[in-house]
């Protein structure tokens, strides 16, 4: 009986918003696209140009390592970052740097396809990453590029403790310093 | 006593300098490894008694990193002695007036406090730049190894590195590129 209800919804679902997406789009909707604004004349054309993935042939998947075997196939298939198993540091910028716009914002969990734990621990890398001043080129035009130039207390050198990413309270650092 | 032997009491009491590059360290825990060099612990003759205590150079101090929010939670207590002269100075306000002062007081913390720390930390040398005097210098014999690495800036690699390194996140096929 549930099966045949999920089943109906679905066919509602599918009635409903793909047929009405489609309806509207003019061309294939499924394809990743670059923004183009030119001018000619006085008329200013903005368009949507298909490119293909800059990262397809790039891509490091655990599945397609050879060290992995195929017993990989219990109740929950992990997600990528999982099943890499890599220990990911705040100051490896070439990684971090995969998962922001271009504006150094973090993107979200629908376009990065995380998990939900993965999903956090990388915010909080990208966060990191950003205050340390380590993806100065990635960052919002109205930003001061240069970390010494910042105000404060954040025009110094910071560094960042992964272990601290999933603490409730961060504990203090231990030296004979007094607080 | 022969000419090799008197030669190695020497070399085995001699001081010898040492520097230390202060780069992306933070000040507490490079504090524990200098602290070492400058009492003598690091050597088989120590003893408190004796006087066998090398000199450390420490440069770039302008450049050390404070752990997470430390700048402005860490507080640097002095007190002067009349009523109402007690003043509590944040790190990052410190280090804008002295870049060598909180790195000195690391060392001086870090060490026991007796009648022999006063004379210890004489045998500190702290520069906020890479500027040493060149009589200071020529006496540097060896480097003490950095604890944590320099990190290295997402613009100071080059582009082509950037583009063909390996990816783990790939767009999926709808997205906009922004
Ligand atoms: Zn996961």
């Amino acid at each position: 009986m549930a099966g045949l209800v999920r089943a109906g919804f679905s066919f509602a679902k599918t009635a409903i918003f793909s047929t009405s997406v489609r309806s509207i789009a003019t061309t294939n909707p499924l394809h990743l696209r670059e923004i183009h604004e030119r001018v000619e004349g006085s008329t200013k054309i903005i368009e949507a140009v298909n490119v293909p993935s800059p990262r397809t042939e790039l891509l490091i998947r655990a599945e397609n390592l050879p060290t992995q075997d195929a017993a990989a196939s219990t109740s929950e298939k992990p997600c990528y970052m999982c099943a890499l198993g890599l220990d990911v540091k705040h100051t490896d910028v070439l990684i971090v740097s995969q998962f922001v716009r271009s504006d150094g914002c973090m993107l979200p969990r629908r376009i990065t396809g995380l998990c939900r734990r993965q999903q956090k621990k990388m915010g909080k890398l990208v966060a990191m990453a950003q205050k340390a001043g380590l993806m100065i080129n990635l960052t919002p035009s109205y930003c001061k590029k240069d970390p010494k130039k910042r105000k404060d207390h954040k025009k110094f050198n910071t560094y960042f403790d992964e272990r601290t990413i999933f603490m409730k309270k961060i504990p203090k650092p231990v030296d004979k310093f007094k607080r | 006593m022969s000419a090799a032997k008197r030669v190695q009491q020497w070399a085995t009491f001699a001081r010898s300098w040492h520097i230390f590059d202060c780069k992306w360290q933070d000040p507490y825990e490079s504090a524990n490894i200098i602290k070492k060099y400058l009492m003598g612990l690091h050597k088989p003759i120590y003893h408190p008694m004796n006087d066998c205590g090398d000199v450390v150079v420490a440069i770039n101090s302008r450049d050390i990193a404070l752990r997470g929010d430390e700048w402005r939670t860490r507080a640097y207590f002095h007190h002067t002695g009349y009523p109402g002269g007690a003043s509590w100075t944040l790190a990052w306000e410190l280090h804008n007036k002295d870049p060598t002062m909180i790195i000195k007081k690391a060392v001086y913390r870090a060490m026991k406090g007796n009648l022999q720390r006063r004379h210890t930390m004489q045998r500190l040398f702290i520069y906020p730049g890479e500027n040493v005097p060149e009589d200071v210098l020529q006496n540097v014999t060896n480097q003490i190894r950095q604890i944590r690495l320099v990190p290295t800036r997402l613009d100071q690699i080059p582009e082509e590195v950037t583009k063909t390194y390996p990816k783990v996140m790939d767009y999926p096929e709808d997205y906009v590129l922004k």
